[in-house]
Protein backbone atom coordinates (compact mmCIF):
# COMPACT_ATOMS: atom_id res chain seq x y z
CA UNK A 1 0.00 0.00 0.00
CA UNK A 2 2.66 2.46 1.04
CA UNK A 3 6.22 1.83 2.07
CA UNK A 4 7.42 3.34 5.32
CA UNK A 5 9.68 6.31 4.63
CA UNK A 6 11.15 9.28 6.47
CA UNK A 7 8.35 11.53 7.69
CA UNK A 8 8.45 15.05 6.24
CA UNK A 9 10.53 17.33 8.54
CA UNK A 10 8.28 20.33 7.75
CA UNK A 11 5.23 18.48 9.04
CA UNK A 12 7.10 17.32 12.13
CA UNK A 13 8.23 20.87 12.83
CA UNK A 14 4.86 22.58 12.40
CA UNK A 15 2.24 20.00 13.36
CA UNK A 16 1.78 17.97 16.51
CA UNK A 17 0.78 14.36 15.84
CA UNK A 18 -2.49 14.78 17.78
CA UNK A 19 -3.53 17.94 15.89
CA UNK A 20 -2.74 16.32 12.56
CA UNK A 21 -4.83 13.31 13.59
CA UNK A 22 -7.73 15.63 14.55
CA UNK A 23 -7.44 17.41 11.20
CA UNK A 24 -7.85 14.05 9.45
CA UNK A 25 -10.85 13.31 11.66
CA UNK A 26 -12.49 16.66 10.76
CA UNK A 27 -11.97 16.12 7.03
CA UNK A 28 -13.44 12.60 6.92
CA UNK A 29 -17.16 13.61 7.29
CA UNK A 30 -16.83 16.34 4.66
CA UNK A 31 -15.30 13.78 2.30
CA UNK A 32 -17.79 10.98 3.05
CA UNK A 33 -20.88 13.17 2.52
CA UNK A 34 -19.61 14.58 -0.77
CA UNK A 35 -22.03 13.60 -3.56
CA UNK A 36 -20.30 15.20 -6.52
CA UNK A 37 -18.02 12.58 -8.11
CA UNK A 38 -15.73 15.14 -9.77
CA UNK A 39 -15.15 16.93 -6.45
CA UNK A 40 -14.60 13.61 -4.71
CA UNK A 41 -11.93 12.58 -7.22
CA UNK A 42 -10.27 16.01 -6.79
CA UNK A 43 -10.27 15.50 -3.02
CA UNK A 44 -8.67 12.07 -3.45
CA UNK A 45 -5.91 13.62 -5.58
CA UNK A 46 -5.38 16.32 -2.91
CA UNK A 47 -5.15 13.68 -0.14
CA UNK A 48 -2.74 11.62 -2.26
CA UNK A 49 -0.54 14.69 -2.72
CA UNK A 50 -0.64 15.34 1.04
CA UNK A 51 0.23 11.71 1.83
CA UNK A 52 3.10 11.90 -0.63
CA UNK A 53 4.23 15.24 0.88
CA UNK A 54 4.14 13.61 4.32
CA UNK A 55 6.79 11.19 3.09
CA UNK A 56 4.67 8.14 2.30
CA UNK A 57 5.71 6.40 -0.90
CA UNK A 58 2.41 5.55 -2.55
CA UNK A 59 1.99 2.40 -4.62
CA UNK A 60 -0.19 3.79 -7.39
CA UNK A 61 -0.73 0.36 -8.98
CA UNK A 62 -2.33 -0.91 -5.78
CA UNK A 63 -4.82 1.97 -5.70
CA UNK A 64 -5.60 1.75 -9.41
CA UNK A 65 -6.31 -1.98 -9.07
CA UNK A 66 -8.45 -1.18 -6.01
CA UNK A 67 -10.65 1.41 -7.79
CA UNK A 68 -10.72 -0.70 -10.97
CA UNK A 69 -11.78 -3.91 -9.25
CA UNK A 70 -14.44 -2.21 -7.09
CA UNK A 71 -15.90 -0.55 -10.19
CA UNK A 72 -15.74 -3.81 -12.18
CA UNK A 73 -17.60 -5.77 -9.49
CA UNK A 74 -20.25 -3.04 -9.26
CA UNK A 75 -20.73 -3.10 -13.03
CA UNK A 76 -21.78 -6.74 -12.78
CA UNK A 77 -25.03 -5.54 -11.18
CA UNK A 78 -26.74 -3.32 -13.83
CA UNK A 79 -28.32 -0.10 -12.55
CA UNK A 80 -29.94 2.63 -14.65
CA UNK A 81 -29.36 3.66 -18.25
CA UNK A 82 -27.15 1.49 -20.51
CA UNK A 83 -24.26 3.62 -21.79
CA UNK A 84 -22.19 0.94 -23.53
CA UNK A 85 -22.51 -2.68 -24.64
CA UNK A 86 -19.52 -5.01 -24.88
CA UNK A 87 -20.92 -8.28 -26.26
CA UNK A 88 -23.49 -9.57 -23.79
CA UNK A 89 -22.16 -7.24 -21.09
CA UNK A 90 -23.96 -3.92 -20.52
CA UNK A 91 -22.27 -1.02 -18.76
CA UNK A 92 -24.88 1.03 -16.90
CA UNK A 93 -24.51 4.63 -15.72
CA UNK A 94 -25.79 3.97 -12.19
CA UNK A 95 -23.50 0.99 -11.59
CA UNK A 96 -20.50 2.86 -13.02
CA UNK A 97 -21.11 5.92 -10.82
CA UNK A 98 -21.71 3.76 -7.77
CA UNK A 99 -18.54 1.73 -8.37
CA UNK A 100 -16.34 4.79 -8.95
CA UNK A 101 -17.84 6.53 -5.91
CA UNK A 102 -17.15 3.52 -3.66
CA UNK A 103 -13.67 2.99 -5.06
CA UNK A 104 -12.57 6.61 -4.68
CA UNK A 105 -14.12 6.86 -1.21
CA UNK A 106 -12.14 3.88 0.03
CA UNK A 107 -8.90 5.03 -1.54
CA UNK A 108 -9.47 8.60 -0.27
CA UNK A 109 -9.91 7.36 3.30
CA UNK A 110 -6.62 5.50 3.06
CA UNK A 111 -4.86 8.68 1.83
CA UNK A 112 -6.40 10.77 4.66
CA UNK A 113 -5.21 8.14 7.09
CA UNK A 114 -1.73 8.06 5.55
CA UNK A 115 -1.08 11.78 5.92
CA UNK A 116 -2.87 12.39 9.22
CA UNK A 117 -1.54 9.46 11.25
CA UNK A 118 2.09 9.47 12.31
CA UNK A 119 3.87 6.66 14.13
CA UNK A 120 4.63 9.06 17.02
CA UNK A 121 0.93 9.70 17.68
CA UNK A 122 0.69 9.25 21.45
CA UNK A 123 -2.51 7.56 22.52
CA UNK A 124 -3.80 8.44 25.99
CA UNK A 125 -3.95 6.21 29.07
CA UNK A 126 -2.63 2.74 29.76
CA UNK A 127 -3.17 1.60 26.18
CA UNK A 128 -0.97 4.50 25.01
CA UNK A 129 1.79 3.40 27.40
CA UNK A 130 1.54 -0.19 26.22
CA UNK A 131 1.65 0.85 22.56
CA UNK A 132 4.79 2.88 23.34
CA UNK A 133 6.42 -0.26 24.76
CA UNK A 134 5.35 -2.27 21.70
CA UNK A 135 7.09 0.30 19.47
CA UNK A 136 10.14 0.29 21.71
CA UNK A 137 10.53 -3.46 21.28
CA UNK A 138 9.69 -3.27 17.59
CA UNK A 139 12.53 -0.81 17.02
CA UNK A 140 14.94 -2.99 19.00
CA UNK A 141 14.00 -6.08 16.95
CA UNK A 142 14.32 -4.10 13.68
CA UNK A 143 17.83 -2.99 14.77
CA UNK A 144 18.81 -6.67 14.99
CA UNK A 145 17.31 -7.57 11.61
CA UNK A 146 20.71 -7.59 9.86
CA UNK A 147 21.84 -10.44 12.12
CA UNK A 148 19.23 -12.78 10.63
CA UNK A 149 20.88 -15.51 8.56
CA UNK A 150 18.59 -17.46 6.20
CA UNK A 151 20.70 -20.64 6.67
CA UNK A 152 20.44 -20.45 10.47
CA UNK A 153 17.04 -18.80 10.50
CA UNK A 154 15.61 -19.95 13.82
CA UNK A 155 18.97 -19.85 15.60
CA UNK A 156 19.68 -16.29 14.48
CA UNK A 157 16.14 -15.08 15.30
CA UNK A 158 16.56 -16.72 18.70
CA UNK A 159 19.80 -14.84 19.40
CA UNK A 160 18.12 -11.51 18.65
CA UNK A 161 15.06 -12.29 20.76
CA UNK A 162 17.14 -13.44 23.73
CA UNK A 163 19.31 -10.32 23.57
CA UNK A 164 16.26 -8.04 23.75
CA UNK A 165 13.81 -9.80 26.04
CA UNK A 166 14.61 -12.24 28.80
CA UNK A 167 11.46 -14.24 29.54
CA UNK A 168 9.95 -13.03 32.81
CA UNK A 169 11.60 -9.61 32.90
CA UNK A 170 9.66 -6.65 34.28
CA UNK A 171 12.04 -3.83 33.35
CA UNK A 172 12.45 -2.65 29.81
CA UNK A 173 15.72 -3.91 28.40
CA UNK A 174 17.97 -0.92 27.79
CA UNK A 175 15.88 1.62 29.70
CA UNK A 176 12.58 3.37 29.20
CA UNK A 177 10.64 3.50 26.00
CA UNK A 178 11.79 6.30 23.75
CA UNK A 179 8.39 6.64 22.12
CA UNK A 180 7.63 10.33 22.57
CA UNK A 181 5.42 12.59 20.60
CA UNK A 182 7.47 15.02 18.55
CA UNK A 183 6.64 18.64 17.78
CA UNK A 184 4.10 21.28 18.66
CA UNK A 185 1.69 22.94 16.27
CA UNK A 186 2.99 26.33 15.16
CA UNK A 187 0.86 29.16 13.69
CA UNK A 188 1.92 27.96 10.22
CA UNK A 189 0.50 24.56 11.11
CA UNK A 190 -2.74 26.08 12.42
CA UNK A 191 -3.21 28.07 9.20
CA UNK A 192 -2.53 25.01 7.01
CA UNK A 193 -4.86 22.76 9.00
CA UNK A 194 -7.68 25.34 9.12
CA UNK A 195 -7.39 25.95 5.37
CA UNK A 196 -7.51 22.23 4.66
CA UNK A 197 -10.57 21.66 6.84
CA UNK A 198 -12.40 24.74 5.47
CA UNK A 199 -11.57 23.76 1.89
CA UNK A 200 -13.14 20.33 2.26
CA UNK A 201 -16.22 21.57 4.14
CA UNK A 202 -16.75 24.38 1.62
CA UNK A 203 -16.59 21.82 -1.17
CA UNK A 204 -19.32 19.84 0.57
CA UNK A 205 -21.74 22.79 0.67
CA UNK A 206 -20.78 24.43 -2.62
CA UNK A 207 -20.37 21.38 -4.86
CA UNK A 208 -24.12 20.66 -5.48
CA UNK A 209 -24.49 24.23 -6.81
CA UNK A 210 -21.60 23.81 -9.23
CA UNK B 1 -8.10 -11.57 50.49
CA UNK B 2 -5.20 -11.49 48.07
CA UNK B 3 -5.22 -15.29 48.05
CA UNK B 4 -8.87 -15.27 46.99
CA UNK B 5 -8.07 -12.69 44.33
CA UNK B 6 -5.27 -14.86 42.97
CA UNK B 7 -7.49 -17.95 42.96
CA UNK B 8 -10.25 -16.07 41.14
CA UNK B 9 -7.78 -14.66 38.63
CA UNK B 10 -6.33 -18.12 38.04
CA UNK B 11 -9.83 -19.50 37.52
CA UNK B 12 -10.82 -16.90 34.97
CA UNK B 13 -7.55 -17.16 33.09
CA UNK B 14 -7.43 -20.93 33.12
CA UNK B 15 -4.44 -20.82 35.50
CA UNK B 16 -2.21 -19.49 32.77
CA UNK B 17 -0.01 -16.41 32.83
CA UNK B 18 -1.79 -15.08 35.93
CA UNK B 19 0.74 -17.25 37.81
CA UNK B 20 3.34 -14.58 37.22
CA UNK B 21 3.12 -10.87 37.89
CA UNK B 22 0.91 -8.56 35.92
CA UNK B 23 3.91 -6.37 35.04
CA UNK B 24 5.73 -9.38 33.61
CA UNK B 25 2.61 -10.32 31.67
CA UNK B 26 2.28 -6.83 30.16
CA UNK B 27 6.00 -6.75 29.37
CA UNK B 28 5.73 -10.08 27.57
CA UNK B 29 2.62 -8.91 25.66
CA UNK B 30 4.40 -5.67 24.66
CA UNK B 31 7.38 -7.66 23.41
CA UNK B 32 5.15 -10.06 21.49
CA UNK B 33 3.35 -7.04 20.01
CA UNK B 34 6.71 -5.71 18.79
CA UNK B 35 7.45 -9.15 17.35
CA UNK B 36 4.10 -9.16 15.51
CA UNK B 37 4.99 -5.79 13.94
CA UNK B 38 8.40 -7.12 12.99
CA UNK B 39 6.91 -10.15 11.20
CA UNK B 40 4.40 -7.82 9.60
CA UNK B 41 7.24 -5.82 8.01
CA UNK B 42 9.02 -9.03 6.96
CA UNK B 43 5.82 -10.00 5.12
CA UNK B 44 6.28 -7.08 2.72
CA UNK B 45 9.40 -8.82 1.37
CA UNK B 46 7.31 -11.67 -0.05
CA UNK B 47 5.55 -11.20 -3.40
CA UNK B 48 1.75 -11.27 -3.24
CA UNK B 49 0.00 -13.72 -5.61
CA UNK B 50 -3.07 -11.42 -5.74
CA UNK B 51 -3.68 -7.87 -4.50
CA UNK B 52 -5.16 -7.49 -0.98
CA UNK B 53 -3.75 -10.88 0.04
CA UNK B 54 -1.70 -11.19 3.24
CA UNK B 55 0.44 -14.13 4.29
CA UNK B 56 -0.34 -13.81 8.00
CA UNK B 57 3.22 -13.99 9.35
CA UNK B 58 2.25 -11.50 12.07
CA UNK B 59 0.15 -14.26 13.61
CA UNK B 60 3.27 -16.29 14.51
CA UNK B 61 3.73 -14.80 18.01
CA UNK B 62 0.03 -15.41 18.71
CA UNK B 63 0.24 -19.02 17.54
CA UNK B 64 3.27 -19.90 19.67
CA UNK B 65 1.78 -18.37 22.82
CA UNK B 66 -1.72 -19.82 22.53
CA UNK B 67 -1.02 -22.29 25.32
CA UNK B 68 0.92 -19.81 27.44
CA UNK B 69 -1.29 -16.73 27.57
CA UNK B 70 -4.87 -16.43 28.79
CA UNK B 71 -7.61 -15.54 26.24
CA UNK B 72 -7.72 -11.99 27.63
CA UNK B 73 -3.98 -11.57 27.07
CA UNK B 74 -4.26 -13.02 23.55
CA UNK B 75 -6.98 -10.49 22.68
CA UNK B 76 -4.88 -7.66 24.13
CA UNK B 77 -1.96 -8.82 21.98
CA UNK B 78 -4.18 -8.94 18.88
CA UNK B 79 -5.46 -5.41 19.62
CA UNK B 80 -1.91 -4.08 20.05
CA UNK B 81 -0.81 -5.80 16.85
CA UNK B 82 -3.60 -4.23 14.79
CA UNK B 83 -3.27 -0.81 16.45
CA UNK B 84 0.52 -0.76 16.01
CA UNK B 85 0.16 -1.80 12.40
CA UNK B 86 -2.41 0.94 11.81
CA UNK B 87 -0.09 3.55 13.35
CA UNK B 88 3.01 2.45 11.45
CA UNK B 89 1.28 2.25 8.09
CA UNK B 90 -1.01 5.19 8.77
CA UNK B 91 -4.14 3.18 8.00
CA UNK B 92 -5.78 3.66 11.40
CA UNK B 93 -8.59 5.84 10.03
CA UNK B 94 -9.34 3.76 6.95
CA UNK B 95 -11.23 0.64 5.89
CA UNK B 96 -7.94 -1.30 6.18
CA UNK B 97 -8.08 -0.96 9.96
CA UNK B 98 -11.68 -2.21 10.10
CA UNK B 99 -10.79 -5.21 7.93
CA UNK B 100 -7.62 -5.88 9.88
CA UNK B 101 -9.20 -5.74 13.35
CA UNK B 102 -12.22 -7.85 12.33
CA UNK B 103 -10.10 -10.49 10.59
CA UNK B 104 -7.53 -10.62 13.39
CA UNK B 105 -10.10 -11.00 16.18
CA UNK B 106 -12.08 -13.63 14.25
CA UNK B 107 -8.86 -15.51 13.64
CA UNK B 108 -7.84 -15.28 17.32
CA UNK B 109 -11.24 -16.51 18.55
CA UNK B 110 -11.19 -19.48 16.18
CA UNK B 111 -7.53 -20.34 16.91
CA UNK B 112 -8.20 -20.24 20.65
CA UNK B 113 -11.30 -22.41 20.27
CA UNK B 114 -9.48 -24.91 18.02
CA UNK B 115 -6.57 -25.06 20.45
CA UNK B 116 -8.80 -25.52 23.51
CA UNK B 117 -11.18 -28.04 21.92
CA UNK B 118 -8.60 -29.95 19.91
CA UNK B 119 -5.90 -29.99 22.59
CA UNK B 120 -2.95 -32.15 21.59
CA UNK B 121 -4.92 -33.76 18.75
CA UNK B 122 -4.57 -30.62 16.67
CA UNK B 123 -1.18 -29.29 15.61
CA UNK B 124 -0.25 -25.64 15.18
CA UNK B 125 -0.66 -26.18 11.43
CA UNK B 126 -4.31 -27.11 11.98
CA UNK B 127 -4.86 -24.20 14.37
CA UNK B 128 -3.21 -21.80 11.92
CA UNK B 129 -5.36 -23.05 9.01
CA UNK B 130 -8.54 -22.57 11.07
CA UNK B 131 -7.42 -19.04 11.95
CA UNK B 132 -6.61 -18.19 8.33
CA UNK B 133 -10.00 -19.47 7.12
CA UNK B 134 -11.84 -17.47 9.80
CA UNK B 135 -9.94 -14.30 8.95
CA UNK B 136 -10.58 -14.74 5.23
CA UNK B 137 -14.29 -15.44 5.64
CA UNK B 138 -14.77 -12.32 7.79
CA UNK B 139 -12.77 -10.14 5.39
CA UNK B 140 -14.60 -11.45 2.32
CA UNK B 141 -17.96 -10.87 4.05
CA UNK B 142 -16.94 -7.28 4.88
CA UNK B 143 -15.69 -6.59 1.39
CA UNK B 144 -18.88 -8.02 -0.16
CA UNK B 145 -21.06 -5.98 2.23
CA UNK B 146 -19.25 -2.65 2.08
CA UNK B 147 -17.11 -2.54 -1.04
CA UNK B 148 -17.57 -4.95 -3.92
CA UNK B 149 -21.21 -6.10 -3.67
CA UNK B 150 -22.71 -9.61 -3.85
CA UNK B 151 -20.93 -10.51 -7.09
CA UNK B 152 -17.61 -10.59 -5.22
CA UNK B 153 -18.49 -13.98 -3.69
CA UNK B 154 -17.00 -15.51 -6.85
CA UNK B 155 -13.50 -14.71 -5.57
CA UNK B 156 -14.17 -16.35 -2.19
CA UNK B 157 -12.86 -19.86 -3.12
CA UNK B 158 -9.59 -18.40 -4.45
CA UNK B 159 -9.02 -16.33 -1.31
CA UNK B 160 -9.91 -19.17 1.04
CA UNK B 161 -7.63 -21.51 -0.94
CA UNK B 162 -4.74 -19.05 -0.63
CA UNK B 163 -5.59 -18.57 3.05
CA UNK B 164 -5.35 -22.32 3.67
CA UNK B 165 -1.96 -22.46 1.90
CA UNK B 166 -0.56 -19.54 3.87
CA UNK B 167 -2.07 -21.00 7.07
CA UNK B 168 -0.17 -24.26 6.46
CA UNK B 169 3.12 -22.41 5.85
CA UNK B 170 2.77 -20.17 8.91
CA UNK B 171 1.72 -23.18 11.03
CA UNK B 172 4.75 -25.22 9.89
CA UNK B 173 7.10 -22.36 10.77
CA UNK B 174 5.39 -21.93 14.16
CA UNK B 175 5.84 -25.67 14.89
CA UNK B 176 9.52 -25.44 14.02
CA UNK B 177 9.98 -22.30 16.11
CA UNK B 178 8.25 -23.92 19.09
CA UNK B 179 10.44 -27.04 18.82
CA UNK B 180 13.81 -25.37 18.26
CA UNK B 181 13.71 -21.90 19.80
CA UNK B 182 15.40 -21.41 23.18
CA UNK B 183 13.52 -18.14 23.57
CA UNK B 184 10.13 -19.81 23.08
CA UNK B 185 11.19 -22.52 25.54
CA UNK B 186 12.08 -19.80 28.06
CA UNK B 187 8.72 -18.12 27.64
CA UNK B 188 6.95 -21.46 28.07
CA UNK B 189 8.77 -21.94 31.37
CA UNK B 190 6.92 -18.91 32.72
CA UNK B 191 3.77 -20.96 32.82
CA UNK B 192 5.17 -23.45 35.33
CA UNK B 193 7.23 -21.12 37.49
Amino acid sequence: MSRKTQYNPFLKAHFSAVHLFLTGGLIIPAFLFQNNLTVRVSQVLLFAALASFAGKRIKWNYFLVMVGSITAFNLLQPLGEVILRIGPFAITRGALNQGLEKGFTIVGLVFISLFSIRPDLRLPGKVGGLVARVFFYFERIIEGKKQIEPRRLIESIDTILLSIYTPGQTQLAGGEATFTEAGQTTWVGVVCMTTLVLLNWSALFLAPLA
Amino acid sequence: MSNLKERLAARFTNGKVSLFHNEQRLELIAFLGGLCLFFSTIEYLFPKPVPFFRLGLANLPILITLDILSPGSIFLLVFLKVLGHGLINGTLASYVFLFSISGSFASAVVMLAAHRVGGKRISLVGVSVFGAIASNIVQITLSVTFIFGQTAWVIAPLFIGLGVTSGVLVGLFAEKLREQSRWVAGVRQLNVS
